[in-house]
């Protein structure tokens, strides 16, 4: 009886540890996600403020009057759902072409021996620290000659060559994954190129899940090269959208606000779905391992 | 095994479809826009603002097709912050540049087409733009190489609300540096976070012309610094930034600088009734009658009885020198900033149009911000240096160390002088070397 | 390459020919799109081009104008490498324990993550504004807080000394970005060799220096060399709070190079600005990864063997 009564006892008092460790592993990731949601908050409150109160004193974290009109406002004022469109479209091609290259190239450096080979990923990585000021005027005049400005195509084309940080990253996922599978392959009677498209590429499904995400990030915040390559303002991106609310001699910072909380949505939304697909691909991972 | 490669193979064909498709697809639509022969088609890059905003264009540029069949106008609206670097971009790769644009940036004279032939041919009557504006900012090496398009100045709009709270009389005209100092304090009202007079963000500006004709950067021929930077009226000049700096009816840098992110100006504080006096222009003004503030507006205080200077300007649009379509280019270019074009973007948007006899018309000319403005714009007008060639800022940027020293209170007054003196060969040399590149 | 004069073998051959297959989407855009640009940047960088005129050929004038007589290149040297020297470790420390927390299986973790990445999403200039008032000396939330605790806060971006901290903490506050990637390095780790290391009686820490971070540091090497190009490429916070300021302690290298470029014009000088940067910054890569030999492990290369 005694017995019994302890064993009951330990696993209640594990039991309320275990609740207590949770409850403070929870109490510590909320307020660590303070720091992160906070600046949230001030540019929501920024955001219903009427044009010139957000700089009154003392001031005020809520204003009076909310005034939610600025979030029409926002897609009256820009076409800003045509922009989003414009965007979407973008991003999907861009994404397939990211798709398509990058593991093709990868899996050439990080599985392949050919002559040369170090000298062109050294190439790979240092065209990343160019930055792109550099490159714009021959980059223009070149797209200018071929008839492609005003296009979507100088945007696209790139992704189609593979972005050389992607192909970084998954050179360093491939490189992780044991040679043992490339063998087991060959014996399979698998060619060079069926070890990638049958066996590796299954496996970096996380690593590609983050090409997806960064590149529909990076697409998203681009605003330098739309900004040179496109004119009609149909075709213009989300970026130049929101560069529309600042004036040559005021920024509306309610709008600019509101704009870029409503259109912050859809990639956070990306994003939340994005890395639940990262967890399902790494239990498959783990199973074949 | 050849499955696979047979399914690389596939992949590769599929990605050159996808490209050469797109492709084809923007061939085509290409091929349809340069079909019609007659109809020329104008690329125009322009922004948006307080006197002019997108609607207004857009309606212009319909009056102007409706008169003008064969001329259509691709009105190409960026945004204000990267239409520099798209137009510095184009006119740097000689191709791909607009046919009609702002020129607002002295380094782009060059790439303007000359317009002198143009305008004696047709017999365009320069005659009717401010002979001010039409001097200082038309000409680039002796020739004519745009239009003035409107007319804005620097002034100081002062808050009437918070002057009668603290029972402080309006500011004047005929107000001097001292007196702007001495009403700053009083009207400031530190508890409350309601400041007097702002931060200037640089030193060279009217105000600086006002201490006198030697308070400047360097010499008007852009040879010599000595004499010039380090000049006794140019020691008064930052003497008496360093007053207001101390005076403590300023602003804290940090508020400043929270509000000119953008490089908007105080123009936040001001409307938030925090600043009770503030050095804007007609843009800002334009804001504030929107807003229903009660301001008035008053030209930059002077110094003694020297003559009153004003950084005035007018928007250079010109035609780029590769247009394939000069002629048409300038059909529109003398209707828009002709007569037509600034009087209908007067009546339909709020441009103070830079023809005399335009002007006239003006909506409102009788309000007392109207008239006080146009008065301001009489002043003698600080000729733009840093527009005497590209390297130009440069000279200004190597002596910011000093402004941030006198706003941070890192020296005393005292030692302004020696400051100013030592910065003499630095920027010299600065001024040498950009003078290397001089274009005008 | 060591087998030069080595008669290759025909799968050899047919190895490298799949190889050169499998990399020439990116050749062929490498020399259109940056090799051709670049060869131009380079020829630029001998000349005295302000873009609106045609170049002078000056031959090595810029470069030594760069070194002997330009102040604020040392300057822009100073304050970039200070950044760099400042912020590279703590954004890879920060990223990894994020990640270790993130990683942990609790509930609602999807929710912390997709928080935790807000920072990366908001880009240019709404960041830069929400930054000035946050550490807005006098009334900004963060001193705030820090008054509450009786600490005087300092003047963050308005003060020489703190500026260049509060720009490090800026791309700090950003480093739930990159926790995906460290996140798919974590991930990707067999959790065997865990089950295995704790039968064997390991502890937490020892688990964690002796399997998670051996396996880990592939992404510790990828994440090294793009969080150093980043730092070494730091310029939207100067270009759009600080100005480079005060007192030239936050005057990066690239606002340097963009003043040069874009504002004054100087665009051959600028042209050889930027290639020295290049240049440094390959040689840190190619000595970091000379380094990774000996700390990084490749499950793939059988080092282990």
């Amino acid at each position: 009886m005694n017995n019994a009564i302890t064993i009951a006892n330990v696993r209640k008092k594990y039991r309320q540890k275990k609740m207590l460790v949770s409850v403070l592993t929870h109490l510590f990731m909320i307020s660590l996600s303070m720091i992160f949601l906070v600046p949230i908050l001030w540019m929501f409150s920024t955001a219903i403020k009427s044009r010139w109160d957000i700089f009154l004193w003392p001031p005020e974290f809520f204003p009076k009057v909310w005034q939610w009109v600025n979030f029409r406002d926002v897609f009256t004022r820009v076409p800003m759902l045509r922009f989003i469109g414009n965007t979407f479209f973008i991003i999907v091609i861009k994404t397939i072409g990211e798709l398509l290259a990058v593991p093709l190239i990868a899996y050439g450096f990080a599985r392949l021996r050919f002559p040369g080979k170090n000298a062109l990923f050294m190439l790979v990585i240092s065209t990343m620290m160019i930055p792109l000021q550099t490159k714009l005027i021959p980059l223009y005049s070149m797209y200018v000659r071929i008839g492609l400005i005003d296009t979507y195509w100088p945007l696209i084309l790139p992704a189609f060559s593979g972005t050389p940080f992607f192909i970084f990253l998954l050179i360093q996922y491939m490189k992780t994954m044991p040679r043992d599978l490339d063998d087991a392959a060959k014996i399979d009677g698998l060619g060079t190129f069926g070890i990638l498209y049958r066996i590796l590429l299954p496996l970096c499904i996380p690593a590609l899940t983050i090409i997806v995400t960064y590149t529909f990030l990076w697409t998203w915040n681009e605003f330098l090269q739309p900004l040179i390559y496109l004119n009609t303002y149909e075709k213009f991106t989300i970026q130049m959208g929101l560069e529309m609310f600042k004036g040559i001699w005021s920024v509306e910072w309610n709008l600019l606000m509101a704009a870029t909380l409503a259109t912050m949505a859809p990639v956070l939304i990306m994003y939340f779905f994005a890395q639940k697909r990262l967890i399902g691909g790494i239990a498959s991972v783990g199973m074949k391992g | 095994m050849k499955k696979d490669t047979m399914k690389l193979a596939l992949v590769l064909a599929l990605m050159v479809c996808l490209v050469g498709s797109l492709f084809a697809a923007g061939q085509k639509e290409g091929a349809v826009a340069a079909a019609p022969k007659e109809v020329v088609t104008l690329e125009w890059w322009t922004w948006d603002s307080e006197e002019y905003d997108e609607a207004s264009q857009r309606a212009m540029v319909k009056e102007f097709e409706k008169t003008h069949p064969y001329i259509k106008i691709n009105m190409v609206l960026l945004p204000t912050k990267g239409f520099e670097t798209k137009m510095t971009t184009a006119l740097g790769a000689g191709v791909g540049g607009p046919d009609v644009a702002f020129f607002s940036v002295a380094s782009w004279y060059p790439k303007a087409l000359v317009l002198d032939d143009l305008i004696a041919r047709d017999k365009f009557d320069i005659g009717m733009y401010y002979k001010g504006f039409w001097d200082t900012k038309t000409q680039f090496n002796g020739k004519t190489i745009g239009l003035p398009l409107g007319v804005g100045s620097s002034l100081v709009m002062f808050n009437k609300d918070l002057f009668d709270a603290a029972g402080v009389a309006y500011p004047t005209n005929s107000w001097t540096t001292t007196e702007y100092l001495e009403i700053a304090k009083k009207v400031a009202n530190p508890a409350k976070k309601i400041w007097g007079a702002e931060i200037l963000t640089r030193p060279f500006r009217a105000i600086w012309y006002n201490y006198g004709p030697n308070a400047r950067l360097y010499s008007p021929d852009s040879k010599t610094v000595e004499g010039y930077l380090n000049s006794p009226e140019s020691l008064a000049a930052y003497e008496w930034f360093y007053d207001l700096m101390r005076s403590g009816a300023t602003p804290t840098v940090s508020d400043m600088s929270t509000l000119s992110t953008e490089n908007t100006g105080p123009i936040d504080l001001f409307m938030a009734n925090r600043l009770a006096m503030a050095t804007l222009n007609q843009g800002h003004m334009l804001n504030a009658v929107k807003a229903g503030k009660n301001f008035g507006v008053v030209r930059e205080p002077g110094v003694g009885d020297n003559p009153r200077h004003v950084n005035a300007w007018s928007l250079l649009v010109g035609i780029w020198e590769g247009t394939q379509h000069p002629e048409e280019a300038w059909t529109f270019l003398k209707w828009y900033v002709g007569p037509e074009g600034q009087k209908f973007l007067m009546d339909n948007a709020n441009l103070f149009p830079s023809i005399d006899a335009v002007g006239k018309q003006y909506k409102d000319a009788d309000k007392d911000y109207v008239k006080a403005f146009l008065e301001i714009l009489n002043d003698t007008q600080v000729a733009i240096w840093r527009g005497a060639h590209p390297s130009g800022t440069k000279v200004e940027a190597s002596i910011t160390d000093l402004w941030d020293k006198i706003k941070l209170g890192l020296i005393t007054k005292a030692q302004i002088k020696a400051e100013l003196d030592a910065l003499v060969p630095k920027a010299q040399s600065v001024l040498d070397e950009a003078k290397k590149t001089l274009i005008y | 390459m060591v087998q030069k004069h080595v008669k290759r073998s025909p799968a050899a051959i047919k190895e490298a020919l799949c190889g050169y297959i499998s990399i020439s989407p990116w050749l062929v855009g490498f020399i259109i799109l940056t090799f051709i640009p670049i060869l131009s940047t380079i020829y630029y960088s001998f000349t005295r081009w302000t873009i609106m005129d045609a170049p002078v050929w000056i031959g090595l004038e810029n470069y030594i104008r760069m070194f002997t007589k330009e102040p604020l290149f040392y300057q822009a040297v100073r304050a970039t490498s200070l950044y760099v020297a400042m912020s590279l470790p703590v954004i890879i420390v920060f990223g990894v324990l994020l990640s270790l927390l993130l990683n942990m299986k609790i509930k609602g973790m999807n929710f912390y993550r997709t928080l935790f990445y807000i920072p990366a999403v908001i880009s240019g200039v709404s960041i830069a504004m929400l930054w000035t008032w946050l550490l807005q000396p006098d009334v900004g939330i963060v001193n705030t807080l820090l008054s509450y605790l009786g600490i005087q806060g300092p003047k963050w971006f308005w003060d020489p000394k703190w500026a260049l901290p509060s720009v490090a903490s800026m791309s700090l506050w950003k480093v739930g970005g990159s926790a995906v990637i460290y996140l798919a390095g974590l991930q990707n780790i067999p959790p065997q060799l865990y089950e295995a290391a704790r039968i064997d009686g390991a502890g937490k820490l020892r688990i964690f220096f002796r399997i998670t971070i051996p396996l880990l540091t592939p992404t510790l090497f990828f994440q090294l060399i793009i969080q150093m190009i980043e730092a070494f490429k730091v310029f939207t916070e100067a270009y759009v709070i600080t100005k480079g300021g005060p007192l030239k302690a936050t005057y990066f290298y690239l606002l340097y190079f963009y003043e040069e470029g874009f504002q004054h014009f100087n665009t051959g000088y600028a042209s050889a600005l930027i290639l020295f940067l290049v240049v440094i910054i390959m040689l840190m890569t190619a000595a970091v990864n000379y380094t990774s030999k000996h700390w990084v492990y490749y499950e793939g290369e059988g080092k282990s063997k």
